[in-house]
């Protein structure tokens, strides 16, 4: 499939099917990175909002001052250029939640977070990677 | 039915300490423990309820007939019945069981119902964002429009703050040690365009 006419396809991803499967620190109101569900669990106004390792594009920490801000940004249409945006979407004319800023004293803490989705982001890749090669 | 309903360990919006929370005809109370201050709502403020899995446990979000919203976390899930029951009976409202969207998708449909912006995911509210929370609003973009939140210090708990640690209004992003501070949505474009505007791109 090397002939550049090719199309993705969008391919069903699913976070968790019952509440239940939810990691018990959700009831801290914190983020929590599911390795084993491959899922960032997001608290959104009291609420842990899980997000699959699929929709997201990259995580990011900053400082300023005693504070420390992650960016979580998600992939929706029209970003980037070129390869990026051949990127395939189930619904391109849905809305899409871009992106999403925390801020902490616990800077140590964002550090290791944004190392624990950028690896499983790769891990992530690398399973899409090896299954299209077995395809091939 | 007995003239009251108690619940121990729950939690009335955001807040840090757990509390008791008592349903009676003429409304609900919630105090948190080692404390004198009683927060209390009146039956005729009731005007609709729903029931969800939220962090710590089931909760009862209320609407005000004021638009505003009460939050009630930590029931098990065996509480539901009673709680509809008391619903029903003492406040003529119907506690609607509401299910979350799991799937862990960032595209679906916003709606903006009385109180809150609902981001819906295959018709599953996914989460919920009330509109006392948004500081600022702002066109971040072509098709990105960013949501501001007011963070506050986790000392700084607002209006309610004697309530045991309970987020008053603006305040519920500084509830937990990681405070949402922005969101941003893409939402397609839907301006129409002259074809002759669209030619140069």
């Amino acid at each position: 499939g090397q002939n550049g006419t090719e199309v993705k396809k969008f391919k069903k991803f699913e976070s968790y099917k019952r509440e239940n499967q939810f990691p018990p620190k959700v009831r801290n109101l914190e983020i929590i990175v599911d390795q084993k569900n491959m899922t960032v669990i997001l608290p959104v106004m009291g609420r842990p909002v899980p997000f699959h390792i699929n929709t997201i594009k990259n995580a990011s920490k900053n400082d300023e001052g005693e504070w420390s801000f992650l960016r979580i940004n998600f992939l929706s249409p029209g970003q980037g250029v070129g390869r990026k945006d051949d990127q395939p979407f189930e619904d391109a004319s849905a809305q899409f939640v871009r992106s999403l800023t925390f801020r902490s004293l616990d800077g140590d803490r964002y550090d290791e977070i944004a190392t624990q989705i950028s690896n499983m982001k790769k891990e992530a890749t690398k399973k899409e990677q090896a299954k299209k090669d077995m395809e091939d | 039915m007995a003239a009251m309903e108690s619940f121990d360990n729950i939690y009335l919006d955001l807040s840090k300490d757990s509390g008791k929370c008592r349903f009676a005809e003429n409304g609900l109370g919630w105090k948190p423990s080692g404390s004198s201050n009683t927060f209390t709502l009146d039956a005729g403020d009731i005007a609709s309820a729903q029931w969800s899995r939220a962090a710590k446990g089931y909760e009862v979000k209320i609407l005000k007939r004021s638009s505003e919203i009460v939050h009630l976390d930590g029931f098990q899930e065996e509480d539901q019945a009673r709680l509809v029951k008391i619903f029903k009976n003492w406040y003529s409202a119907n506690l609607e069981t509401k299910e979350h969207a799991l799937r862990g998708w960032n595209w679906g449909k916003t709606e903006f119902s009385k109180a809150e912006l609902v981001f819906n995911v295959q018709n599953r509210p996914s989460f919920e964002i009330p509109y006392s929370e948004i500081s600022n609003t702002n066109l971040a973009g072509r098709n990105e429009v960013a949501i501001e939140f007011a963070a506050s210090d986790e000392a700084d708990t607002g209006t309610n703050g004697h309530l045991g640690g309970a987020r008053g209004r603006g305040k519920k992003s500084g509830a937990g040690k990681d405070q949402m501070v922005e969101m941003r949505f893409y939402i397609p474009g839907v301006t129409t365009r002259k074809e002759t505007e669209g030619e140069d791109a």
